[in-house]
Formats: structure tokens, sequence, C-alpha cells
């Protein structure tokens, strides 16, 4: 071999070993155009140990990202969340009703109506979005629940717990900040980060022409297992939808179930992959509507969602 | 509004925020009580967020945050921001048998002992293998936010996973 062929490399990658090894790591990292990917990869083809290196570092990937990630407990989310709500109240402090000033008051009206007096709380939280369309609004949530055996198998006694809880979670969502974690009205956003975060992927359509347009997801807490939600807009009225992959063992209730609790009305029902729970303070026939519609949808498009 | 901005920017982001937080302080009760931080700060500051990679933004944050925690909690551990161009000229350790059972026995450990080589890593080194292979920031993202060369953030990389590939690769460190 002359000196002049010493080098054979002439296609614009390092010729230090050491920074060879650098453009291995950045081939791993997808940090290569096409052209120089593809020179690294020519090289590695002609050289056993830049190979080697590129195995070596492919195998530690693997392991690095399969290492358990930081879970997001309800309660550090609850904490985080709580955050933007003090300080917004703090601005234009509309948490305390009864302390609320005349001028506090005025100011408040001129953003939301007159509804604050009526409904500091939902005023309050309608506030934090500025969705000052809803101001009069009743919110309106649709949980829909299923996974939870420990609550399903236990026939009704178990169903009533389960009533309670979700009621429970849905008064939550009305005096949290958001109600969502998640902001987006595409189900191709909605349904991966609730897969990412719980594993589950509820169907969930944007019934947008139906009048219930999808604003978003959340994770719900019932018992101790996280549960998949959902929130839809109906004209004024907001709708929350949780989700999860149904057992066998758990009681199917095909016919939608009228239930109520903590002063919410509910509607309970079971399809093949899903056990669902719908809850709202508004009347009976607008969450009945949204049942139905939801159902329809899903039964529709059965591949919008999946249990696993 | 904010609480909305708040929501859509950081809220999706905080398990990336509790990781980064959780290998820089080095435990999760102290990760929660860093990122709550942060969070704070991101919110008193989500006005000046121009948009962009929100993840980037906010882990921005936790990074100073954890610093800023540990100099006030655990002042002894804080390795000094001048010390770090001498972990840069540390030259790599010398290549052994590059051969495919090493990358094989990578393949293989276990979860604890990942945990545990990286938490051994140095600050500098360990920060930046866990912004690009745990929180997936590209090296332009992270040498943003270290406010050091891409070049840099390459080799500290390099250097980083050369250790880590070395503990778990077999070899051991002469002591």
């Amino acid at each position: 071999m002359s000196p002049h062929e010493n080098r054979p490399h002439e296609d614009g990658l390092p010729q230090d070993p050491q920074d060879m090894k650098l453009m291995i790591h950045a081939l791993v990292d997808g940090e290569l155009d096409a052209a120089a990917a593809l020179a690294v990869e020519r090289r590695m083809a002609a050289d056993p140990e830049l190979a080697a290196e590129h195995a070596r570092l492919l195998a530690l990937r693997g392991v690095v990202a399969s290492l358990p990630r930081a879970a997001v407990s309800d309660d550090f989310l609850a904490r985080i969340a709580a955050i933007a709500e003090v300080k917004d109240t703090g601005e234009g402090d509309v948490t305390q009703p009864s302390a609320i000033t005349a001028e506090a008051q005025q100011s408040a009206q001129q953003q939301q109506g007159n509804v604050i007096a009526m409904r500091p709380r939902a005023a309050r939280w309608f506030n934090s979005f500025d969705w000052r369309q809803m101001a009069a609004s009743i919110a309106l949530t649709a949980v829909l629940a299923s996974g939870a055996t420990q609550w399903l198998t236990t026939a009704d006694n178990g169903s009533e717990s389960f009533a309670v809880a979700v009621a429970n979670g849905h008064r939550r969502s009305l005096l949290a900040a958001t109600p969502v974690d998640i902001v987006s009205s595409d189900r191709h956003t909605v349904k991966p980060w609730l897969d990412a975060r719980i594993g589950v992927s509820p169907a969930a359509p944007d019934m947008a022409k139906d009048g219930y347009a999808l604003l978003g997801g959340r994770v719900e807490v019932i018992g101790d297992r996280p549960m998949p939600a959902l929130v839809y807009r109906h004209h004024e009225h907001l709708i929350t939808l949780v989700a999860a992959p149904r057992q066998n063992e758990a009681k199917s209730v095909p016919v939608a179930d009228d239930l109520s609790a903590g002063g919410f009305l509910l509607v309970h029902w079971t399809d093949d992959a899903f056990s669902y729970w719908a809850i709202s303070d508004a009347e009976r026939p607008a969450l009945d509507d949204f049942v139905t519609r939801f159902r329809a949808a899903v039964l529709a498009n059965p591949a919008a969602g999946s249990p696993g | 509004m904010l609480a909305a901005r708040f929501a859509e920017v950081v809220l999706p982001h905080l398990g990336d925020a509790l990781s980064l937080a959780r290998w820089l302080t080095g435990n999760t009760a102290d990760a929660e009580d860093v990122v709550q931080e942060a969070c704070l700060k991101a919110h008193a500051g989500i006005a000046g967020f121009a948009g962009g990679n929100a993840r980037a933004w906010l882990l921005t944050i936790v990074r100073n945050a954890s610093y800023t925690w540990m100099a006030r909690n655990r002042p002894r551990s804080v390795v000094a921001v001048g010390d770090l161009a001498d972990l840069d000229d540390v030259s790599p350790p010398p290549d052994s048998d590059a051969d495919s059972p090493e990358a094989a026995l990578i393949a293989k450990a276990d979860s604890a002992a990942v945990e545990a080589a990286i938490a051994r890593l140095p600050q500098a080194f360990r920060e930046t293998v866990v912004l690009r292979d745990i929180n997936g920031l590209s090296y332009r993202e992270i040498a943003t936010m270290l406010g050091v060369p891409q070049g840099t953030v390459m080799s500290r990389l390099a250097r980083a996973r050369g250790l880590l590939m070395t503990e778990l690769g077999g070899r051991h460190e002469p002591a």
C-alpha cells in the first residue's frame, strides 16, 4: 500500500478514528442526513471495529430505552395543575365568592356575565379557559370507564362505589384548572398520549358534526387504577369521556343503565371491548343523546379504539 | 389564557421533566419537588415561551431548577461548571476487543444495572446521555440547553456511552 493510498476515505467523513466514532453515535441518534449516513454505513461495512461499536451502541440504546420511565402520579399532576389555578385566581380572584368585593365582582362580571353570583365555581373554571360563551353553561361529563374489575365484578355494590368515584372525579375536574391534560381535537393525538401513559387507547371519535367536539383527554384514577378520559364539548356544555379495556369477568351491561351519584346523573353500559360510565349535571335527554351518538360512532368505526 | 397554555405546554411533558430531575438529583421524591419548582417558574414565564419545542423549553427550566435545588440542599455534590472543560479533555478509554459478544452482554443488562451505571456517570456526562437517550432531545437542543457547542455534546455523549458500554459489557475499569 503506497502512502498515497494510505488515505482511502474521500467521503468527507473524519479521518480521525475517535471523530469517526462520533459519527457512529450521530448515525444511531438519527442526526445524519442521508448522504452522510450512507457514507458512515459504507465505512462500517469495511471496518469491523466501527461495526462492533455500532452494534454496542444499538444494544445500549435498547436497554436505556427500556428503562422504566418516571410515572406522573395523579396526585402530582393535581399539584402541578393547581399552580396555574392558584396563580390565575390570584389575578382575578373569584375563588372565594363570599370574599369578592364589589369591585372585583364587577370586573369578573365584565369577563363572565352575571353567572358568577349563581355558579361561582363554574364561572371561575370557565374564566381560566376564557370560554366566555360557556359562562352560562352546565358542564356535561360522560365518564366511560372499565378495566376496573375490582369494582365491576362485585355486582351492584361495586357499581355504586364506582359511580361515586366517577362522580367525585367529575366534580374534581370541574374544580381543577383544566379538565384535560392533553389539549387536542385530533384523536390521533389524544389516543397515543393516553396509550403512552396508561397503555389504553379507547375510541375517541370526534363527533363535531353531531355537535360533540373533542377537546382533549386526561387520566382519571378510580380505585387504584388509572383510566383514560376524553373531554367533549356540546354547545356550551362540557363532556368528558373516560375508557379502559373491559375484563372478561366484568358484568355485561349491553343496554344503557341510568344511574345517579353525588348529585350527578350517570349512564353506564358496556360493549365488547370497553365498559363505559357517563356522568352529567345536565338534563337526562342531553346525556342520553350523547351516549346514543357516541355508541353509534364507535360501532361505525371500531378501529378508532383498541383496548391494548 | 395562561391556564390553558400551561396545560398545553407544561402538563404533557411532566413525565420527561420528572425523568430528568430524577437523574439529576438522584431520587424520585426530590425530583417531584424540583419539577414543582420548575413548573412554578414555567408558569411565571410561560408568556415568554415563543412556541417551538415545549419539551426542550420545560426541560431547560427543570435542569436549572435541579442545579439550583442541589446547590441549596446538597452543596457538596454539585459539580462546578468550571470543571467541565477538564472532563471534555479526557481521552476516551482504550478500546479493547470489539466483538459482538459484548453487544450481546450489553443488551442483556438488567434495568437495575443500567440505572446504576448511569447514576455513576459524572454529572456532565449523565445529563447529556439522559437528555439524549431518555428525554429524546436532539444534539442541537442539548447544545442550546447546556450552552456548549454541538461537538462538545457529541464528545460527552460518546464518553458517557463509552463508560456505560464498558461497564455493562463486562469490562471493568481499573479502580
